[in-house]
């Protein structure tokens, strides 16, 4: 059998064993529905939690997305400004490091006490998760950018405009793709928490409310929803990033 | 020399900025660095949380075993993928998708299943570490020098030789750096587990704070949590440090 | 033509060995009916144009590689394995240990066998010498130079004492003047210890500097072209006339051969 066939085979298998492990479980009566519902459970429990939780899908992707932008606008702009002037980044690295190291849960009750509940707080927390490690890898690499192409370009007369149209930015744009991979999951992540913590409506409140009123099968079938769509996202990015990066082999 | 006193400029700006702004606006809400000192000192003198230290040694002993469980299933299961061509290919990709999932995902089923006590705090904690200790064991495999392994064997040696002497030391940098990132992440996970909800430890304090609106605590504590997470992953850069010496 | 046949005091014998190894283009024979001997003592070189399958044959003595056919015999034992008591191998990347330092390197090999931690000690800190690192026995591999680099490298194969050394191509990752500054070097630790030595090579300098006796190989699928043999004393003159007329003899038999390599491609 070939290597291929072997993976597909293993893969399969052991996911069929596991499922197929846990229902007799459960059937068993060996750990409490309760805590632990049988695979069938989980499957039926689709169906009815099946509106709220896509609506609630819906809300959270959406909070992510306006999250994401702003962390990608500021992470970039920022990341390329404070990057490619000598003295600020010199002056301002340490801070951002600092900033960038420190876990932001710890100042997520303070922005719910300024912010209120709902989306406002979610989505201010989604942008400053996603923002730094953007700004981070962004700096990285403007500072990484080959001084011998900087060399050429001002050798041949470019004027500082030019060199960042013509070099900087064309350079850093594996850099800025590997950022924006990066933040759609620190974005969503910190929207998931803020929901978690302090929402009305989203995907984040929806997983709080049902582990609170112990509906375990509801609470598996919405885990599994929104870990399919996470997955979904990620590999959809992983394509485009693909596809747009074609070029350099 | 310039560029550190910019700095020590930008920071006593900001500290006095801030200063300004709290004392005009709100001091409860926005709480001034000459609040937060105060409260540091009643908070280490016990005055304002007197179970600071348990709350403490609880935060910290959950650490302790969501780190010791994720190093014991990270490496386990980093060799076990790294090593057999067809179990890595096979599982391997599973574990990148379970990878793009958000972590926070998981944590309300925890709490349905363990409750709201340490136990949901260490599996969160374990489950964050878990996963960058993994890939930084197949990171590792994948970056040894496979002449190493031909000269080992030209030598005469058996494959758990080859493995002990050759392989991983040849990975130790690599290796150590996932343990020090599955730290930090065991840290956040167990401290995100505890002020999402929990009765005991510095987030269930952090929380009571939050709660009660009293910000200068609050802040206090925060920064005495900061010099935890700090400290450890201080820690864990000393042991990477070490393991430098063996690159080339 | 495979030389003479098998005589006591030969301690490797090649019995017809052949090598075939599946590529991305399809089967490749890096071999075919391959018959060589080897005498305690010598330093036969194995030279010939790239891809003539000499590292293959290398590997098969080292034991690293197995023959599809015929068989190789060390010592009157068909080799199935690297036999670390009998035969050691350098190879063109010196595969350093880089965590281990140079006196740790060298003694990798005692190391496997158990050899106690002092003796161990002993036995490099001894080569150091001859191995011209005694400064640097402390030493990383980053931080020595590539000669250098490769003399730890024969010096963890002298180490373990085996009867046979193998080398493949192992200078030939170094400037011109450190090869042969490293190749005069070589011919004193060899001439020195009495071993058995094996040596692949590209160069014919070399070839005709260091060797008692030179096996030309065929291109792909190797075989054994002819053996030159050089009864002459050490140091050679490599300027005198009867070695240039035994450099134009190798060379016109390896051309050929060069040429039908080069031609494959």
């Amino acid at each position: 059998m070939s290597d291929r066939a072997r993976v597909r085979w293993l893969q399969a298998l052991s996911v069929l064993g596991v499922l197929l492990a846990w229902e007799a479980v459960a059937r068993l009566g060996w750990v409490d529905p309760l805590f632990v519902p049988a695979p069938s459970a989980v499957a039926g429990a689709f169906t009815r939690i099946g509106r709220g939780a896509l609506a609630g899908l819906g809300d959270t992707l959406a909070k992510t997305a306006v999250a994401y932008l702003l962390s990608v606008t500021l992470g970039v702009g920022l990341g390329i400004t404070i990057g490619s002037v000598r003295t600020l980044r010199d002056v301002l690295s340490p801070f951002v490091v600092v900033l960038y190291g420190m876990p932001k849960i710890l100042v997520l009750p303070w922005i719910v006490l300024l912010l209120g509940f709902g989306t406002t707080p979610a989505v201010v927390y989604g942008t400053i998760h996603g923002l730094f490690p953007i700004l981070v890898l962004v700096m990285g690499g403007v500072r990484d950018v080959d001084r011998n192409l900087i060399s050429v370009a001002r050798a041949f007369g470019a004027s500082t405009w030019q060199l960042y149209w013509k070099v900087i930015l064309p350079a850093i744009v594996p850099t800025v793709l590997a950022g924006m991979r990066l933040g759609i999951v620190f974005c969503l992540l910190g929207v998931l928490i803020v929901e978690m913590f302090a929402g009305v409506r989203g995907m984040g409140y929806v997983l709080g409310s049902l582990a609170n009123g112990f509906q375990a099968p509801e609470l598996f079938a919405a885990t599994a929803l929104v870990s399919v769509a996470s997955i979904a996202i990620v590999l959809g990015l992983d394509a485009l990033n693909d596809r747009l990066s074609h070029w350099r082999g | 020399m310039r560029v550190v006193a910019l700095r020590a400029v930008i920071l006593l700006a900001g500290l006095a900025g801030w200063e300004l702004f709290a004392r005009l606006s709100n001091p409860l809400l926005y709480v001034p660095p000459s609040a937060a000192l105060p409260a540091l000192e009643r908070l280490l003198t016990l005055q304002s949380y007197p179970d600071l230290l348990a709350s403490l040694l609880l935060t910290l002993r959950e650490i302790a075993v969501a780190y010791v469980l994720a190093i014991g299933a990270g490496l386990a299961g980093g060799f076990a993928l790294g090593l057999h061509r067809v179990v890595g290919r096979a599982f391997g990709p599973i574990l990148a998708a379970l990878y793009a999932v958000p972590a926070v995902v998981w944590y309300p089923s925890l709490m349905l299943f363990f409750g709201l006590g340490e136990a949901s705090k260490i599996a969160f904690g374990f489950l964050l570490g878990f996963f960058p200790i993994t890939l930084a064991v197949l990171a590792g495999i994948r970056q040894v020098n496979p002449h190493m392994l031909v000269v080992a064997r030209a030598f005469g040696a058996r494959p758990p030789v080859v493995f002990a002497k050759v392989m991983v030391p040849s990975m130790l940098f690599t290796l150590v750096g996932g343990l020090r990132t599955g730290l930090a992440l065991t840290v956040i996970g167990v401290i995100v587990g505890e002020i999402l909800g929990s009765r005991r430890g510095m987030g269930a304090l952090i929380n009571h704070a939050y709660g009660l609106f009293r910000t200068s605590d609050y802040v206090a504590l925060v920064l005495v949590t900061l010099v935890l997470i700090v400290g450890s992953d201080a820690l864990a850069g000393l042991v990477e440090r070490r393991a430098q010496r063996w690159t080339a | 033509m495979s030389g003479r046949p098998p005589r006591v005091g030969d301690l490797i014998t090649v019995e017809g060995v052949s090598k075939r190894y599946q590529s991305t283009s399809g089967p490749v024979d890096a071999l075919h009916d391959v018959s060589l001997t080897v005498t305690a003592g010598e330093f036969c070189t194995l030279i010939g144009p790239s891809g003539c399958g000499k590292s293959t044959l290398l590997g098969m003595l080292g034991g690293l590689v197995a023959p599809d056919a015929g068989r190789v015999q060390v010592d009157g034992q068909v080799v199935t394995g690297p036999d670390p008591r009998r035969v050691a191998t350098v190879f063109q990347d010196p595969g350093l240990f880089p965590w281990r330092t140079t006196l740790e390197n060298i003694e990798f090999g005692l190391e496997l066998q158990g050899v106690s931690r002092e003796q161990r000690r002993a036995r490099a800190t001894e080569l150091l010498g001859p191995l011209g690192l005694r400064d640097f026995a402390a030493k990383y591999p980053r931080e020595l130079s590539g000669g250098m680099r490769q003399r730890v490298a024969i010096g963890r194969a002298l180490a373990i004492d085996t009867p046979i050394v193998l080398m493949d191509e192992p200078f030939g990752a170094l400037d011109e003047q450190t090869r042969l500054l490293m190749g005069e070097w070589l011919l004193d630790i060899w001439r020195r210890s009495g071993k058995t030595v094996v040596f692949v090579t590209h160069g014919l300098h070399e070839a005709l500097a260091l060797s008692t006796r030179v096996v030309v190989m065929t291109a792909r699928p190797g075989r054994v072209k002819s053996v030159l043999d050089l009864p002459l004393p050490y140091p050679r003159a490599m300027d005198g006339l009867d070695m240039v007329e035994r450099r134009a003899k190798l060379w016109s038999e390896i051309r050929d051969e060069s040429l039908r390599a080069m031609g494959e491609r």
